[in-house]
């Protein structure tokens, strides 16, 4: 194995032509991964708790159009808002968004479930003892439901992350500069070195994804030590 | 622009069978790769759990790597990297077409690509599969390990009469999760050539530039394949309910 | 769905009235989109020492800019992404090695052509003798370019395997799991050049079709077409055009190749 390919490429690897050009590289799977990240989180605490509080057909119909995203791949999702939203209503979504996009609504869809789990997943007995002493509906849930279900949720958000990380791989394929396109264009450059380059790369992303497993946990560990 | 290469009429017959070979292909490539995965991920969980500290820690380091770099990178490296470094003749035997006749049907071995994109696949699901089987594991009560053992049944027995059925039942809804998971992943052998559905439709685009029914196709295609394993799961998890849990 | 489709329609040809000229856009933008190749030398690559994409194709959309007066934006595209980056509006032009053919003529609009070739195959030295051992070969190609679809139909018995992008089939000729890859002559010539183990491959001596490459351009734009087109004449006469070739396969060049074919002209001249 010859790894001198990855040193005199290192600097574009990691963060592209920036700052003489666009940002890319593994910088922009950063970018991609927070960005994506912090909307899917929204995305799913505001599906959830929608599926929670809502009427028995709103949840029907809410479960039918989150399933539908739950069910195609991230690969199709991309190629739909990429190439068919300018198409078919004119507006032209950029590369880096729509893979963002793609990205939120598939990990949003999969977090709503965790989210309405975890509001279920709390006994009854809190929600009663929260309207009983006069609470709201939506109180209760603001100040006694969520804390609680968040706690629980943390480790199905962090996975949900973590593959999110992983999937802004797939911008690849509609030309986006991350870092795994840059790697194939390296590749494609130099063609002897695959297995060095692909190598380098998947290190990148297991740096990033245990990064976050890590510090996730550790979040985790400190909040139950306070609980107890 | 012209809308009626948008909404237009449907494709042609021909490309039909296009996107039908496609999703044929991702049938397979699933049928192969979840019963293969499962093994594995079977396997992969016995192992660490195991008492030898290397086997237990060598397998965990193992299935970190796979679960957090992105399949598409590790397709890249098998096919790319890793057939650079196969001895040739393993790499030759593998690239050549090989028949085989079972039962006077000819069977054709699968192509490099197939057998390659099967085999990342596996791997990277078999990662997934043994994380939940671990954690079905871990929620059988330690109560019921020392009543198995109480009664005087061998380690072998406890876990193969005791702790194994429960925790298939525990795992159960995840583990559909990830076999779906399986279905949806398969669309990104397309990068190494393997001619499943996303492939089918992404050559049916370029050459009809029908891109609405081409990409209108192979969604339905996979939406199809999801919801027969999610009636497959309701119809399990009324079967094979978990012990104690209200119905 | 009927309604939806029909509201789409709708939604369509007012955004189809609202761009009536795409040249005026350009100019008032003052930008230049196009879709070049960014692994294909010379046509569209990344250079070394700049990382940014250079190539023959880049050269030729740069001197449109110039001569537009705006800036030039680049858009990274592999082959299939190609149309629909036209289609979508992503980009305003495609300079990106991309032959005219009859069935993309009725999607997008194209210029005269600018630069030519022959589909030709690369394989191991020696390997590839005549065209009639292809039909028994299995042959690498790109996703969503002519040679797929040429190959298929000259040759259906061929196994076609398509990568996302030639480098991606280079690679798997090199690893053995394709037998010949196939492409333009002019690519594979460069490609072979650029290859560190160049002496134990070769350009098959034969051609299957003649491919004649022009610039992308969205459909119906007519007025912008004439321009293209006036403005490649004229590339031709004031030597431009022959000073951006001789830069890739001029007889200095990495990958010497004689032209053989001249904007204006309709076919390659014979050897």
């Amino acid at each position: 194995m010859d790894f001198t390919i990855i040193r005199s490429n290192l600097a574009y690897l990691l963060w592209g032509t920036w700052p003489d050009g666009p940002i890319g590289g593994a910088a922009l799977t950063l970018i991609l991964s927070v960005g994506s990240a912090l909307v899917s989180g929204v995305l799913g605490l505001g599906l959830g708790v929608a599926l929670a509080m809502s009427s028995q057909r709103l949840r029907i119909v809410l479960t039918a159009v989150l399933g539908f995203f739950r069910a195609i791949p991230v690969l199709m999702l991309i190629f739909w808002t990429y190439f068919l939203l300018p198409l078919a209503f004119g507006i032209d979504v950029p590369g880096v968004l729509s893979v963002m996009f793609s990205l939120s609504l598939i990990g949003g869809a999969y977090l709503s479930h965790s989210v309405y789990a975890g509001i279920r997943g709390i006994a009854k007995g809190q929600w009663e003892a929260g309207l009983s002493v006069g609470l709201t509906r939506g109180a209760v849930l603001r100040h006694v439901v969520l804390p609680q279900a968040l706690r629980m949720m943390l480790p199905s958000f962090i996975n949900q992350w973590v593959s999110l990380i992983k999937d802004t791989s797939l911008a690849y394929i509609v030309g986006v500069g991350e870092l795994s396109f840059l790697a194939a264009q390296v590749n494609s450059r130099t063609m002897v070195y695959p297995a060095e380059v692909f190598l380098f790369v998947g290190m990148i992303y297991f740096t990033i994804c245990c990064g976050l497993d890590l510090l996730a946990r550790q979040t985790l560990r400190r909040h139950e030590g306070r609980a107890r | 622009m012209n809308p009626q290469s948008i909404f237009g009429d449907l494709l042609q017959t021909q490309y039909q069978i296009w996107l039908l070979k496609g999703f044929l292909v991702t049938l397979e490539v699933t049928v192969l790769v979840i019963p293969a995965a499962s093994f594995l991920g079977f396997l992969t969980a016995i192992a660490r759990n195991s008492r030898w500290r290397a086997l237990a820690w060598g397998t965990a380091s193992l299935v970190s790597l796979l679960r957090n770099s992105p399949l598409l990178v590790q397709l890249f490296f098998w096919y790319f990297g890793a057939s650079a470094v196969l001895p040739d003749g393993v790499r030759d035997w593998l690239n050549d077409t090989h028949v085989a006749v079972l039962f006077g049907v000819p069977i054709e071995w699968p192509s490099y690509e197939f057998v390659c994109g099967v085999f990342g696949l596996v791997l990277y699901s078999a990662a997934y599969v043994s994380e939940e089987i671990r954690a079905g594991m871990r929620g059988v009560p330690k109560s019921q390990r020392y009543a198995a053992q109480a009664l005087g049944l061998r380690p072998v027995q406890v876990f193969r009469y005791v702790i194994l059925p429960q925790a298939f039942r525990i795992s159960l809804p995840t583990l559909m999760g990830q076999y779906m998971n399986i279905v949806k992943n398969s669309s990104l052998t397309m990068a190494i050539g393997v001619m499943e559905i996303s492939y089918a439709s992404r050559q049916v685009e370029s050459v009809t530039f029908k891109t609405f029914q081409a990409f209108g196709m192979a969604t339905l295609f996979y939406i199809m394949i999801i919801a027969v394993i999610e009636v497959l799961a309701q119809f399990l998890q009324r079967h094979f309910p978990v012990a104690g849990a209200r119905r | 769905m009927k309604l939806r489709s029909l509201a789409l329609l709708g939604l369509l040809l007012v955004s189809g009235l609202a761009h009536a000229d795409r040249l005026d856009d350009i100019k008032k933008a003052g930008v230049l989109r196009v879709a070049a190749f960014d692994g294909n030398p010379p046509f569209g690559y990344i250079d070394e020492q700049s990382k940014k994409i250079v190539g023959l194709d880049v050269d030729y959309a740069e001197a449109f800019a110039k001569k537009l007066g705006v800036k030039l934006e680049l858009v990274p595209t592999n082959p299939a992404n190609r149309i629909p980056l036209l289609t979508s509006n992503k980009v305003d032009l495609v300079f990106a090695n991309f032959t005219i053919t009859e069935e993309r003529a009725k999607v997008v609009d194209f210029s005269i052509p600018y630069i030519a070739s022959g589909q030709q195959f690369l394989a191991r030295k020696g390997f590839l003798k005549s065209p009639d051992q292809i039909g028994g070969l299995k042959v690498g190609a790109d996703k969503g370019t002519t040679m797929e679809s040429t190959l298929r139909e000259k040759y259906p018995s061929a196994k076609v395997i398509s990568y996302d992008d030639t480098p991606f089939a280079l690679a798997a000729l090199r690893n053995g799991n394709v037998q010949a890859i196939t492409q333009d002559g002019t690519k594979l010539v460069a490609l072979l050049a650029n290859l560190p183990d160049k002496s134990k491959y070769e350009v098959s001596p034969f051609a299957i079709s003649e491919e004649l490459e022009g610039v992308g351009i969205p459909k119906g734009e007519t007025r912008l077409v004439s321009y293209i087109n006036d403005w490649l004449r004229e590339a031709e006469k004031d030597g431009t055009a022959q000073k951006i070739y001789d830069k890739y396969f001029g007889p200095k060049s990495k990958s010497p190749l004689p032209r053989l074919f001249k904007i204006g002209e309709s076919h390659i001249r014979e050897k």
